[in-house]
């Protein structure tokens, strides 16, 4: 996976197309515009990734260039080439939206809401933006902001946790996920939006945890 | 670097997008599906698939997955694609089915490539080793539970 792309640089202006941005994104992989007829489901991944040509069976069955009953390297080889567009479709919006600043509108919007749902300040927010980007350009980013005293040892371990549970979530869920965009059935937005909210429940139970923890200590040390 | 992606128009950043899809999609995805096929088709010929499939029936029951789909989560924990890869072989086999893929794809990630990210997460972070356990512990039980949830949202949907 590419995960080492620079990060955006904090203090930014977000423009308004970097709001809009990030909204088309969102309805764009949401899937709620997929089963319209009209003409806005041009808005829409899997309607816009369209499908391939289906070529007849002798038994009259209408199969795509994968055919059936394929097995082993090459049946993986052909079903890789036919997840291919998807991955290159998706990547491309991906890059578009990222380049139009739809990360840092993301970003501006996350970051007051950082310390009421995890308890950490709200600078992190450019590093969970990173985090979903790039595994190592987050992690990089928690122990640069430990090192400059901005996140203590206990939020450096919650923003951890939050990151360690599906890291790298947009460039991986995006690439290796779309693959299967097309076997969902339910909007690809479903199973993106779960992955997002536990990331957040695993960090609190972690919370949860370091509290419980500090207590235990603070028993014993009065005992 | 922030004023040269200014430069870049609309259909600039999209060509880029897709190359990078495509380095993506030749360098990572392909070898991890190939590879998942691979071990499939190993544990196909050796009956070991039925074996870890009636194995794990009963624990895979709990969100009503085939055994077998053991083999996903298994591999999601060394590789978020390796585990997409054996969704898709299994999918291929008609083992699982479009629901069940969907009912595994949050666990996939929630729980995927611990195993890298031990190091290239919690390590680069310089978390205290002490906690590894209890976190690898946690994004298991975040995919454990999503799963559920999911199986729900198949369910209303």
């Amino acid at each position: 996976m590419d995960e080492n792309k620079p990060v955006p640089k904090q203090e930014e202006e977000v423009k308004w197309y970097s709001y809009v941005a990030l909204l088309f994104a969102i309805v764009f992989f949401s899937g709620i515009l997929a089963t319209s007829k009209e003409w806005y489901s041009v808005c829409d991944f899997t309607v816009l990734n369209g499908t391939f040509g289906k070529i007849a069976a002798a038994n009259g069955k209408m199969l795509t260039f994968r055919g059936a009953g394929g097995n082993g390297a090459q049946d993986g080889f052909a079903f890789a080439l036919s997840l291919l567009p998807a991955v290159i479709f998706a990547l491309a919006v991906v890059n578009v939206v990222e380049g139009l600043g739809g990360l840092k509108a993301a970003q501006k919007l996350l970051s007051p809401l950082l310390r009421p749902l995890l308890g950490i300040p709200g600078a992190c927010g450019l590093g969970m933006i990173a985090s979903y980007q790039s595994t190592d350009a987050g992690a990089g980013m928690i122990k640069a902001m430990y090192n400059e005293g901005i996140i203590n040892e206990d939020e450096k371990t919650i923003f951890a946790m939050y990151q360690f549970s599906g890291d790298g979530t947009i460039t991986n869920f995006f690439s290796s996920g779309a693959a299967l965009f097309s076997v969902l059935v339910t909007p690809i937005i479903l199973p993106f939006g779960l992955i997002m909210i536990f990331k957040f429940f695993g960090a609190n139970l972690m919370r949860m945890y370091i509290k419980y923890e500090h207590k235990k200590n603070g028993a014993k040390e009065a005992a | 670097m922030a004023e040269k992606k200014q430069d870049k128009n609309i259909i600039d950043l999209f060509i880029e997008g897709c190359r990078k899809g495509w380095d993506t999609g030749i360098r990572n995805m392909m070898p991890n599906v190939i590879m998942a096929f691979v071990i499939i088709k190993a544990l196909n010929v050796t009956g070991l698939l039925k074996i870890l499939g009636s194995v794990f029936a009963p624990v895979m029951a709990l969100w009503g997955l085939p055994g077998e789909a053991i083999t996903v989560l298994v591999s999601s924990f060394m590789s978020m694609g390796g585990g997409i890869g054996a969704a898709a072989g299994l999918l291929g086999s008609n083992v699982l089915s479009p629901k069940d893929i969907t009912v595994l794809m949050p666990a996939i990630y929630l729980m995927g490539s611990l195993i890298q990210y031990l190091g290239r997460c919690l390590g680069t972070a310089e978390v205290n080793s002490k906690y590894y356990a209890i976190m690898v512990g946690i994004a298991v039980l975040n995919a454990l539970l999503a799963m559920w949830v999911m199986k729900l949202l198949v369910v209303m949907y």
